[in-house]
């Protein structure tokens, strides 16, 4: 069956099974930088926004996000338009392998986008959801403070 | 695995809801990631929530009503501005990540009741009440809907209500080796104070046997008396968490982890109202 839904503010029907997950129907129709990491809600490499809340898209059945506004990496930014938060990331070396980005993006980009400066405490609680096997997070949250006053100090929100 | 033939259905009114969760096989679908933890082959159909308008918090003059399509962090963002919602929120901030509290319900959460639950043990400790419509429609307190097996019946629970107390002091934990680990348990303390005097106390505890215990005869122990650190040593012996063994702990390991943890709580809560 197509199922409309809103993905980086475009309209779009897709093709889908009643039983998949919003992970399933992402990558299948082509938005392959959602990232397939556990599976089960532990790693936030499937993170989307889904109404600008971060979630988990492989816990979220497909069907009951009909016609809501679901938002990628993609739809922050892209590679030859990124979003400040991704410059950043690139430049502070807040990835190696990569795999776990996408999904580290949209959790800083939610956090920030509520919480333009958020404490030590509150990064973490806002990234307690993303696991990078790689970095040792140390860069990751030096990423979103650099991100966080370059935000304030320009007097702008994540967008 | 979910069935490919799987049914969905969007309900615009509680009554057509609690008519189609009738049939066998058909089952709510609020957050989803219980039914997606679970892939059961039994479920035919699902019957979302999401138009029944329960995504409301109502605060009024002495209570607060808590629609069932609340998501965890939206109770958590809402939480500031009341002692008794602070406590719930404390619970709830603690259950698994910021992405997950985006979707878990608290209707989802209440339904199922995994013994891991963050949600039970502060709303007994907080005497809330539930209303639930379908098979034994009324309003129940959270302990009683629990006890009384109503929550095997078919319903679907419409709102929490939560009584308004300010002035009382509490403790929540949940405890797991690993923030990312199921709890083995769940402790929620509340006292009423008069000045150093005990008015009221409820403690309470989940992933027992028979899913959670209210230590009663603890909480009248406690009734009357001043605080005082002497209390830790008399209450011990009106504390007694009965557990079932699994396969990483046995019931005698989590007992005394649950009895230490129980006392370490009431121990903060008499040094900081002292």
């Amino acid at each position: 069956m197509k199922i409309s839904f809103n993905i980086n503010n475009q309209n779009r029907e897709l093709e889908l099974n009643p039983n998949q997950t919003l992970l399933t129907v992402l990558r299948n129709n082509g938005f392959t930088e959602v990232k397939c990491g556990c599976n089960e809600g532990e790693c936030g490499a499937c993170l989307v926004l889904l109404d600008d809340k971060a979630v988990n898209s492989c816990q979220v059945l497909a069907m009951s996000v009909q016609n809501k506004k679901i938002k990628t990496v993609k739809g922050i930014g892209t590679l030859h338009n990124p979003n400040l938060i991704q410059k950043i990331f690139a430049g502070t070396g807040a990835d190696q392998c990569g795999f776990c980005s996408p999904g580290m993006i949209v959790a800083s980009y939610s956090l920030l986008k509520e919480n333009s400066s958020p404490s030590d405490s509150e990064i973490l609680e806002g990234l307690d959801g993303n696991l990078c096997r790689c970095t040792g997070y140390i860069k990751i949250i030096e990423a979103v403070r650099r991100s966080s006053s370059v935000l304030l100090k320009n007097n702008v929100e994540a967008e | 695995m979910l069935s490919e033939n799987l049914k969905w259905y969007f309900p615009s009114s509680l009554p057509q809801a609690v008519k189609l969760i009738q049939k066998p096989g058909i089952i709510l679908h609020a957050g989803g990631t219980r039914i997606l933890k679970t892939q059961s082959k039994n479920i035919i159909g699902l019957v979302d929530i999401s138009n029944l308008k329960l995504n409301y918090i109502k605060s009024k003059t002495n209570s607060f009503h808590i629609g069932a399509a609340i998501t965890f962090n939206e109770l958590i963002k809402y939480s500031k501005e009341n002692n008794c919602l602070k406590m719930l929120a404390a619970a709830l901030s603690q259950a698994a990540s910021t992405p997950l509290r985006n979707r878990i319900t608290i209707g989802g959460s209440l339904k199922d009741f995994p013994l891991w639950s963050n949600l039970y043990a502060p709303l007994i400790a907080l005497n809330a009440m539930m209303e639930i419509k379908g098979n034994k429609s009324g309003i129940y307190s959270v302990e009683e809907y629990v006890s009384e097996g109503m929550i095997k019946s078919k319903h679907i629970i419409k709102e929490i209500i939560l009584p308004r107390k300010e002035e009382f002091a509490w403790k929540v934990m949940r405890f797991a080796l690993l923030k990312f680990e199921y709890p083995l348990f769940n402790i929620a303390i509340s006292l009423k104070l008069n000045g150093k005097m005990i008015d009221d106390s409820r403690l309470v505890i989940t992933g027992v046997r028979n899913r959670f215990k209210r230590f009663k005869k603890a909480e009248k122990f406690l009734i009357g008396k001043n605080l005082s650190l002497n209390l830790l040593n008399e209450i011990e012996k009106f504390v007694e968490p009965k557990f079932v063994s699994d396969y990483k702990y046995s019931s005698s390991y989590k007992e005394t982890i649950a009895k230490v943890y129980f006392k370490d709580l009431l121990s903060e809560i008499i040094k900081e109202n002292l």
